[in-house]
């Protein structure tokens, strides 16, 4: 490549390695938690026997279900954790936006998605305006699917976590309501997973500061010129 | 002139007020009015069509099954789906299972307090209990010893003070004439009913999971039959409704009909009044070869004008000129304006109270003063119910039919006019019963051979997918509940119930007058009918409940 | 007439019981109440002692099918219930008095036996336009459930329609029907199910009865006895919802085998009662058993989660096939197909935009060459 312009980037640590983690992590209960979801609200037609002791498919991915929906909920927890004690980057303040700075920077990150391909002033290092907010979204959609989730659960578990959460069932009127908005969540997770993978690399595109690869390592670029 | 007010009328489903107008004591004017409405009709829009017999079973818990029944069968016609064999058979045996419980629970314990007199029965020896009891049935429960207990048992209660469901009758009245010893007979019968009613009902819960309010599927039947599986119709649940086929022919042979023989014996005055309209109509019902072959039907279809049973009129359900229902003084509006009629494929239902304002003391019968709608076959008022079953089977000829009745007749002593009466309705159910309980054994044995010959299919699943359905589909579907003639209109649209009326058995017999000033069959029934006290209004009660009211059904 | 209020061991002495076949009674009902044998007197004691508790059974909006189902209780037997464990004074579906002499009951009762009866309702109750869609003797069931409820001793909601409206209160709720515990200020105890059970009504009765105290009742008022559990987590057919093996349609091979029904749109998953342990009819079967999905009876808003043969439940405002996953699939299509429309856009733009700035780029380093030169 012959573009050799003179702007200086500079290197910046803004995932540390908890929020690493719980990135992947969370990506991977998820992704597991669709598929598992999916199957349970439409399992597939396959029997290799007709006798209910010698199989337990169904079973297992029920299993899998909650196994991975303990794990997501304490990572999930993490994180929460992570937004009070960890770096500027990764703190609560970057999801909800409260100050003036944010919004403008939210209406421009919308104009360079929109009419594409003008990455004027997005000027965050760590998630911008926009992104964090929807982060923040999901979140509280993180939150609506374990409550609806241990809810659900509350019904076959004696342990005090799902219990925790027996009274959401009441208040959305039954079990039912419950099922039926836990299944709807699902179609929201597989909607940002899709907009926000590609938003990923979109941004990174555009922006070309290592957006992608700042989830593996940690680091992105910022430009030299522009304080954070 | 003295306005009698009957506000709950009790031992009926359903909330019925009738105000009389008692002049001499007899009473010349009577307001049928049902108070209590749900609005069946506007909940069903929108739904799946394939949903509405669960709906619609909930418009009554002591029919329950019929609506059901009329809905899959509604839902059916406007699909063109045909069921298989067994599943007519088994729907037949649901069928027969709820007229025979539904009836016996009727006479014993809805109607009999209208003639028996509890407390009466005290006063009886019980060793004459006995011998009476013994000279009219081969039933083997009659020691003189099992009658004293009962009668102990009543005394117990009554001593107690606490007298529970029988405080407050018109025991004592004059009107009550059989001897302490029938009352005792009645009275230890009651009780034995009512420990056995609740056996019957387990055909429903066989086939269909539960009673009240079984499980009934488009397209058939929901349960499976496999003789090689515990977990479907088996060789075991077969049996169970074969043992309980056999007790409900004993019950039905040895105690009901005898007992209604025994009672009507003391109460003859009774087949000259409560006759009411002199028309009758039977949409028919019990398909022996399938439900598109009308003459196939045990119960035939028809229509009696002016008692002449020598012609039976046929009856079209989708003709739009010959059922419709009138809101003249029902609390309903329709859009071309209250004096019209509409057929129920156009049938609307919009609420709109016009009565007093509670609490209140009387209706505005001038104006509109029911939730019941009021129907009429050829601009006639009907009678619908077992009575008008008899009749129009009668005046088709039915051997079986004229045979019961020749033999009942003949046993009463009494013409076959007497049957115009409200004896003659209360004696037509039992009737009914009795041929219905046999015929309940008919299509177990058919039963058992279809699936002897192989056949074990259950359900069609020709347009059960709504992807495969048209786009627009109307249907009606006809049976004879308990109380009469019973039909469910639907309209589907965009694979939804776009409109779906009922127009139920007792909607015909408790509805208000139409615009013409032409009383109903529960209206028209009081008319003439002797009042002794219009304080107690026992009179009312008899003619009001040989009809069996059921009101959550006739205004839904 | 005697005016002594018989009690359960007068009751049983009528029937011929034995004094010891009381007192064994009542070690029995001591034993599961799960009193110690130190109790069992104070059992004995509160049995012999106690009148018939007078009962009012009041209709509103009802099918009668819950007066129906509590008829079809097997043990204990209906007529032991209403003859010799309760005092039923008022219920228009048996009693022998009707118009003027049925309420006078009702309110003798009242009067007679202020916070001692028992008050059982079968109904929901209409609110629209001051209630006139339920109106007995001239008055609204709200007017008459007010009265009732003020100096009830307990009040137990009978079905679904007391309990949480049932079908009259389904969308668009014609009538403005309303569930008891909506109306009264009093706690209620909820019995729900299309209709319940007759031998968990009869058990519910007996519970207050016989130990003396309202059963535990979970987060919704309902007796843990018997809304504790799903109808799933005790159906027979559980095992082989978790092996995976299900019925496709209707009376199809799968079917014939009793497999689970959960795609044909069983709601055991979600519906709690007693149905697959206690059953019906006197443990006859349960819908399950018949081969037809459980469609969720004793749950608030049922009727408005249809179809019943769908798993989920229609979408609101589209057809009644169209689940969460027909939605959520179009939409899901719908962000791939603009996330790829976008993408290619952003392409032609961006690489408009890098063949401008290596352009730039190219002039600047002439241009600097030149310099340099
Ligand atoms: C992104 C997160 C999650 C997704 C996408 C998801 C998705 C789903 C889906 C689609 C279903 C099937 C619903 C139906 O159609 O009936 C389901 C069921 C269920 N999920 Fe989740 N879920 C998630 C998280 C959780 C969590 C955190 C829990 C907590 C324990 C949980 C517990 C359950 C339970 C108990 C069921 C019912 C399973 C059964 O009864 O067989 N889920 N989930
Ligand atoms: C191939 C898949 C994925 C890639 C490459 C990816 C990449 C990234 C990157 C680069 C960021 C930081 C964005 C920024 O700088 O603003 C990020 C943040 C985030 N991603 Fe992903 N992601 C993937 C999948 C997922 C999935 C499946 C989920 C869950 C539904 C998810 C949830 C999130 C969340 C919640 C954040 C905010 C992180 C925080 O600060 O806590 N990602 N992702
Ligand atoms: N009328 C009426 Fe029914 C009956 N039989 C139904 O169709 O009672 Ni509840
Ligand atoms: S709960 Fe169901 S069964 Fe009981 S009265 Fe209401 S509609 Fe009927
Ligand atoms: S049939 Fe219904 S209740 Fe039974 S296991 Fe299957 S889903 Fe559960
Ligand atoms: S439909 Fe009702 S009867 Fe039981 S199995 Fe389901 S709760
Ligand atoms: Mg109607």
């Amino acid at each position: 490549m012959a573009t050799t312009q003179a702007v200086h980037y500079r290197r910046v640590y803004v995932w540390q390695l908890p929020v690493r983690l719980y990135h992947w992590l969370n990506a991977l209960c998820v992704a597991v938690l669709i598929v598992t979801g999916y199957l349970i609200g439409n399992p597939l037609a396959i029997s290799y026997s007709s006798e209910a002791y010698q199989q337990y498919w169904f079973g297992t991915v029920r299993f899998a279900h909650f196994v991975t929906a303990f794990i997501f909920f304490f990572n999930f927890l993490v994180r929460t954790y992570w937004g009070f004690v960890g770096n500027e980057h990764s703190r609560w303040t970057n999801f909800i936006p409260l100050r003036k700075k944010q919004f403008d920077e939210i209406g421009n990150v919308l104009k360079v998605d929109i009419l594409q391909a003008k990455a004027g002033d997005i000027s965050s290092t760590g998630h911008n305006a926009l992104a964090g907010f929807t982060y923040f979204l999901t979140c509280l959609a993180f939150a609506f699917q374990s409550c609806t989730g241990f809810a659900l659960y509350s019904s076959m578990s004696e342990s005090f976590l799902p219990r925790m959460f027996a009274w959401v069932v009441p208040l959305m009127g039954g079990d039912f309501a419950v099922r039926q908005w836990h299944h709807i969540a699902m179609w929201f997770f597989i909607v940002f997973t899709i907009v926000h993978v590609y938003l990923v690399f979109y941004h990174d595109y555009v922006e070309g500061r290592g957006t992608t690869s700042s989830m593996v390592g940690g680091w992105k670029f910022e430009r030299e010129d522009e304080h954070k | 002139m003295a306005r009698v007010v009957v506000d709950p009328i009790t031992r009926i489903e359903g909330h019925l007020r009738i105000e009389a107008v008692i002049d001499n004591g007899v009473i010349t004017e009577a307001y049928s009015s049902g108070t209590m409405v749900r609005g069946f009709e506007k909940i069903l829009k929108g739904r799946d069509p394939r949903d509405a017999w669960a709906f619609t079973e909930r418009a009554c818990g002591v029919c329950t099954t019929v609506h059901a029944l009329a809905s899959v069968r509604t839902v059916e016609d406007a699909l063109g789906i045909t069921v298989p064999t067994n599943a007519e058979l088994i729907r037949n045996l649901m069928f027969c299972a709820q007229y025979v419980q539904d009836h016996v629970i009727h006479f014993y314990h809805l109607h009999a307090l209208d003639w028996v007199d509890v407390v009466s029965a005290l006063s009886a020896d019980p060793k004459e209990t006995s011998r009476v009891a013994r000279s009219i049935s081969s039933w083997p429960k009659t020691s003189p010893a099992y009658f004293a207990s009962i009668q102990q048992r009543v005394k117990t209660f009554v001593e107690s003070g606490q007298l529970g469901i029988f405080a407050n009758g018109y025991w004592g009245h004059p009107a009550y004439k059989l001897p302490a010893e029938v009352n005792l007979l009645a009275v230890t019968h009651y009780l034995e009913a009512l420990e056995w009613q609740k056996e019957l009902v387990k055909v429903h819960a066989i086939f269909g999971g539960k009673n009240p309010h079984p499980n009934y599927l488009v397209g058939g039947v929901p349960c499976s039959i496999n003789l090689d599986e515990v977990n479907a119709i088996n060789t075991e649940r077969l049996n169970h409704v074969g043992k309980l086929i056999k007790d409900a022919i004993d019950i039905v042979e040895q105690v009901y009909i005898p007992d209604l023989m025994a009672v009507a014996g003391f109460y003859k005055d009774w087949a000259s009044w409560g006759g009411g309209l002199t028309n009758y109509l039977s949409y028919g019902d019990l398909p022996t070869n399938g439900y598109g072959q009308v003459d196939s039907f045990k119960f035939p279809r028809g229509a009696i004008l002016g008692r002449n049973l020598n012609e039976v009129h046929e009856v079209n359900a989708r003709d739009s000129e010959e059922i419709k229902e009138y809101i003249s003084h029902s609390y309903y509006e329709y859009s071309a304006g209250d004096g019209t009629g509409l057929h129920p494929w156009d049938g609307e239902t919009e609420l709109n109270y016009t009565g007093p304002t509670p609490p209140y003391d009387q209706l505005n019968v001038e104006g509109k003063y029911s939730w019941c709608k009021t129907p009429r076959w050829k601009e006639h008022p009907m009678e619908v119910g077992p009575l008008a079953r008899l009749l129009v089977a009668y005046g088709r000829g039915n051997t079986e039919v004229k045979d019961v009745i020749g033999e009942a007749l003949g046993r009463l002593n009494v013409p076959v006019t007497a049957l115009f009466s409200t004896l003659g309705r209360t004696a037509a159910r039992g009737l009914e019963t009795r041929l219905v309980v046999h015929w309940m054994q008919e299509f177990y044995a058919s039963l058992i051979a279809n699936i002897k010959a192989g056949d074990t299919k259950t359900f069609n699943d020709y347009h059960w997918s709504p992807s495969t359905w048209p786009d627009t589909a109307e249907g009606v579907g006809l049976t004879e509940a308990p109380r009469g003639a019973l039909a469910h209109w639907i309209r589907i649209k965009d694979k939804k119930i776009d409109n779906y009326q009922l127009v139920v058995p007792s909607t015909w017999n408790a509805s208000p007058k139409d615009g013409n000033g032409l009383r109903s069959a529960y209206e028209e029934s009081l008319i003439g009918t002797p009042v002794a006290n219009s304080d107690q209004p026992v009179e009312i009660l008899r003619t009001i409940h040989s009809f069996d009211p059921c009101l959550a059904c006739a205004v839904h | 007439m005697s005016e002594t209020k018989l009690s359960v061991w007068q009751a049983m002495q009528a029937k011929g019981y034995s004094r010891r076949e009381f007192l064994r009674f009542c070690s029995f009902a001591a034993a599961a109440a799960g009193i110690h044998a130190s109790g069992v007197t104070s059992v004995v004691h509160a049995l012999e002692k106690k009148p018939r508790p007078p009962v009012v059974w009041l209709h509103f909006q009802e099918c009668t099918c819950c007066s129906e189902s509590f008829i079809r209780s097997s043990h204990p037997i209906v007529s032991d219930v209403i003859f010799d464990y309760l005092s039923l004074d008022y219920t228009e579906t048996l009693q022998a008095a009707a118009g003027a002499q049925a309420e006078q009951c009702m309110h003798d009762t009242m009067k007679n036996y202020p916070g001692e009866y028992i008050l059982l309702v079968e109904g929901s109750v209409p609110t629209n336009d001051g209630g006139i869609h339920c109106t007995i003797a001239g008055r609204t069931a709200e007017d008459i459930l007010q009265e009732a409820a003020k100096d009830a001793a307990a009040v137990i909601a009978w079905g679904s329609c007391a309990s949480n409206g049932c079908i009259q209160a389904a969308n668009p709720n014609p009538t403005g029907a309303t569930p008891i515990h909506e109306i009264i200020s009093k706690p209620v105890i909820k019995v729900p199910g299309c209709p319940p059970i007759g031998d968990v009504m009869t058990a519910v009765v007996t519970h207050i009865l016989v130990y003396g105290r309202m059963p535990e009742l979970d987060g919704q008022g309902r007796p843990k006895e018997f809304y504790g559990r799903r109808v799933h987590d005790t159906c027979y057919r559980r095992p082989y919802y978790d092996a995976g093996l299900f019925v496709e349609a209707w009376d199809d091979e799968k079917a014939r085998k009793g497999y689970c029904l959960y795609k044909m749109g069983c709601r055991g998953p979600v519906t709690y009662n007693a149905c697959s342990v206690t059953r019906w009819n006197e443990g006859t079967s349960y819908p399950i058993q018949s081969g037809h999905g459980c469609i969720g009876c004793s749950e608030n808003g049922f009727w408005d989660n249809g179809p019943f043969y769908q798993h989920l439940a229609s979408f609101p405002g589209f057809g009644i096939e169209t689940t969460a996953d027909t939605v959520g699939t179009v939409v899901g299509l719908a962000a791939t197909a603009g996330v790829a429309a976008h993408a290619i856009s952003t392409n032609i733009r961006k690489k408009h935009l890098i063949d401008q700035q290596i352009e730039e780029a190219n002039g600047d380093e002439k241009n600097a060459e030149g310099g340099k030169a």
